[in-house]
């Protein structure tokens, strides 16, 4: 804002005035240095989060040895197995071994099936990725027209119901939520499958209702907190921006005014909480994925920690981790497409 | 000019119109006033009073506010910050927030606007009244284009289609002398300096063609040239367009270089209303007086705030009795504990004191 409140003459030389051809906004542009700084601020995330569930996992008693060959397995045993996989060795010779491959793009093989990662997580991440996505899409569909009839007439009929439904909403936790959605629609109306996931190859119909259930328990809570963010984030607007008293000015109307004024300004402050929730909702999956056992990436997580399938184990927290650090960084692209200030740079 | 009720008025006289159609159309509730006719006001503020209720605490932001304004003239509100400006003048538009209780009367065009439908008054505001704010850079959507918030309002208060409404904003902005005005049309609130912004909100005012433009502290956030500039391009406008203009300004120095009428607001009411020569050249309130003190006409700042003079601000949850200028006052006397009438006093200078500037007899109420 400082610029702004100079005089610009057309041809200063201000850069950031000056930056009108397309090519050279985008070479020196705020974009691409925030993809490379992102990208480099990346790195030690993964390190410090691979490092930190190899310790994890070398401070749980048992090893893949040991449950692989169950109780019954004799020391000796159980000695001969851990040499074979390499188990024997400290736990920095591992870490490093693993790391190398990773930086190539080799996730290495699960120790206990044997399987390349990169196929298990080929099988699985698609049905966490569908599941995040039908939760996603269907709270932020409902949040929106929630939010605005809300902050319509903030302490109205309307603001009342959705504060009480988000609150109630927001104090259950996901998992209770799952139980009460599979007692109701499965157990009691039978309308929907209570486990089990049905693949998209036997048609979209069977596919997507095999995910209702689970996704709602995911998308219930996030639905009442994106309607109250919104909502609040619109009331702010509305009741302290100067330029939503212009447009009541100009004799705009209550409606568009909401959503064709403050709106606008408010899905910058939704952008970034749900780029930001997009980390804990994955991480949200693996307990809805065991109750609903469907195939996904979490379900996976959990049976190789049960098994100390510690290859297994760093694939999928790798790709929590990643999926966090790229949500981050469309939340900030998106900002940079959205908002003119920052595609037009002048801060 | 919209002239949406305008083609109601029957000017009395008019030889189309007969005696029944006029006693009818004088005595109907619906009316409008003979606006537009020289010397009837096209705004009459009358006993205008605002309360908001906040957390239990009522705050008298305007307290009994009462002007009048002709038609294509420009008036000055003045007063400290706080004194009640922007409430009362958001008032009238029916822009304040529903914790706001509006009571008194505003006649507009001899329409009533406290409690006027908001349908109606929607139809106005941007129409025959528009208003421009005091910070340019915050009064502008910072996510719409220019042309997008200008063409917004001509196509509110007219028909015209995309292209139509277009060109017309090309025209104003041009009218307000923003340079470059198709260049403009697509850029970003922030790529404009706060003078254009500001040139560009004029423009936005200027879209329903207004009768009326009130001009909260316009200048206030610009340098001292842009200021110049602003005031000077909203004269012109007046002129040109022949619209009322109400500038509303803490700079008393602004108002005397630009306006016809001052009014002085302390407190949330008028205390003194005059043509700009006759309050200048006969102050009468001790307030305006001060005012005048505070700011030594050559030496003066141009954003300077009345600093000098002694006091407090009164606190418009507990105002005192009587008069509420009272605790700073030089000149208060015991009958200052009632509440001085504001009436005109001489020809066209009104004021509300009960021991005036320039007759200190200790009785300057003489009746
Ligand atoms: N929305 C509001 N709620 C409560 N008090 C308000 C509100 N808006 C203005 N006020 C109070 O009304 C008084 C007059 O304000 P205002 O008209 O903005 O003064 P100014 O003369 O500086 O324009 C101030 O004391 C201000 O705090
Ligand atoms: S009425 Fe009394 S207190 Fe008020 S301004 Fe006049 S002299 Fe001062
Ligand atoms: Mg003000």
């Amino acid at each position: 804002m400082t610029t702004a409140a100079l005089p610009q003459v057309p041809g200063t030389r201000d850069p950031r005035v000056s930056r009108t051809s397309r090519v050279t906004r985008f070479a020196g542009s705020p974009v691409l240095r925030l993809v490379v700084k992102r990208l480099l601020m990346a790195i030690p995330i993964m390190l410090g989060v691979t490092v930190l569930t190899f310790w994890v996992l070398s401070l749980i008693p048992g090893n893949a040895a040991q449950q692989l060959l169950g109780p019954e397995a004799t020391p000796e045993q159980v000695a001969q197995l851990e040499e074979q996989l390499g188990l024997n060795r400290p736990g920095y010779v591992r870490y490093g071994e693993w790391l190398r491959g990773a930086v190539t793009g080799d996730l290495g093989r699960s120790i206990v099936s044997n399987q390349p990662v990169s196929d298990l997580l080929g099988e699985r991440l698609p049905v966490t990725g569908e599941l995040v996505l039908l939760a996603f899409v269907v709270s932020l569909v409902l949040a929106v027209p929630v939010a605005l009839l809300a902050a319509h007439r903030p302490g109205g009929v309307w603001d009342r119901i959705s504060m009480v439904v988000s609150t109630a909403g927001l104090s259950v936790a996901n998992y209770v939520l799952a139980l009460i959605l599979v007692l109701v629609f499965a157990v009691q109306l039978g309308v929907l499958p209570a486990i089990g996931f049905t693949p998209l190859s036997e048609g979209l119909w069977p596919n997507v209702r095999s995910l209702i259930l689970p996704s709602a328990a995911i998308g219930l809570p996030l639905f009442c907190f994106y309607a109250r963010f919104l909502r609040g984030d619109l009331v702010d607007q509305m009741q302290q921006e100067e330029y939503v008293t212009t447009a009541r000015a100009k004799g705009v109307g209550s409606w568009q005014v909401l959503i064709r004024h403050a709106f606008r300004n408010s899905s910058f402050g939704l952008i970034t909480v749900v780029g930001l929730n997009l980390g804990a909702l994955i991480g949200g999956t693996v307990i809805i994925e065991q109750i609903f056992a469907l195939p996904g990436i979490g379900q996976m997580l959990l049976q190789a920690i049960n098994t100390r399938d510690f290859i297994m184990v760093q694939a999928v927290v790798v790709v929590f981790a990643l999926v966090a650090v790229v949500a981050n960084l469309v939340v900030d692209l998106l900002y940079a497409v959205l908002d003119p200030r920052i595609r037009y740079g002048s801060r | 000019m919209s002239g949406k009720q305008r083609t109601a008025t029957y000017p009395v006289g008019d030889s189309y119109v007969s005696e029944g159609v006029i006693a009818a159309a004088s005595s109907g509730p619906a009316a409008p006033g003979p606006a537009g006719e020289p010397g009837e006001p096209l705004l009459v503020v009358e006993d205008l009073r605002v309360q908001f209720t906040r957390g239990g605490r009522r705050i008298n932001a305007v307290n009994g506010l009462s002007y009048e304004l002709l038609p294509g003239s420009m008036m000055a509100i003045i007063g400290e910050s706080g004194s009640g400006k922007s409430v009362s003048s958001r008032a009238l538009m029916g822009l304040l927030p529903p914790t706001a209780t509006i009571t008194g009367s505003v006649s507009f065009a001899g329409r009533e606007l406290i409690g006027m439908p908001e349908r109606e008054m929607r139809e106005l505001r941007g129409g025959d009244i528009a208003m421009v704010f005091q910070d340019p850079a915050r009064s502008l959507n910072p996510t719409m284009k220019i042309g997008a918030q200008v063409t917004e309002a001509i196509r509110l208060h007219s028909d015209s289609d995309r292209k139509g409404a277009h060109a017309r904003a090309i025209e104003l902005l041009r009218m307000v002398r923003l340079p470059a005005p198709e260049r403009r049309f697509h850029e970003y609130p922030h790529q404009l300096s706060g003078g254009m912004r500001q040139r560009v909100m004029i423009a936005i005012a200027l879209a329903g063609e207004p009768r009326l433009l009130i001009a909260d502290e316009a200048t206030t956030a610009l340098d001292v040239t842009t200021q110049a500039q602003i005031m000077e391009l909203l004269v012109e406008l007046q002129q040109r367009l022949g619209m009322a203009v109400v500038m509303i300004s803490h700079d008393l120095g602004l108002a005397a270089s630009y306006a016809q009428d001052v009014v002085v607001m302390y407190a949330g009411r008028a205390v003194e209303h005059a043509p700009t020569a006759t309050l200048f050249g006969n102050v009468r309130m001790p307030y305006t007086r001060a005012l005048l003190g505070a700011i030594p006409a050559l030496e003066r700042e141009p954003h300077s705030l009345f600093e000098v003079t002694p006091g407090q601000p009164p606190d418009l949850s507990a105002l005192p009795k009587g008069c509420p200028f009272r605790p700073r006052c030089p000149n208060a006397l015991d009958r200052c504990v009632e509440m001085p009438p504001f009436r005109e006093h001489e020809p066209e200078h009104w004021w509300a004191c009960w021991n005036p500037v320039g007759d200190e007899t200790g009785n300057g109420e003489q009746e």
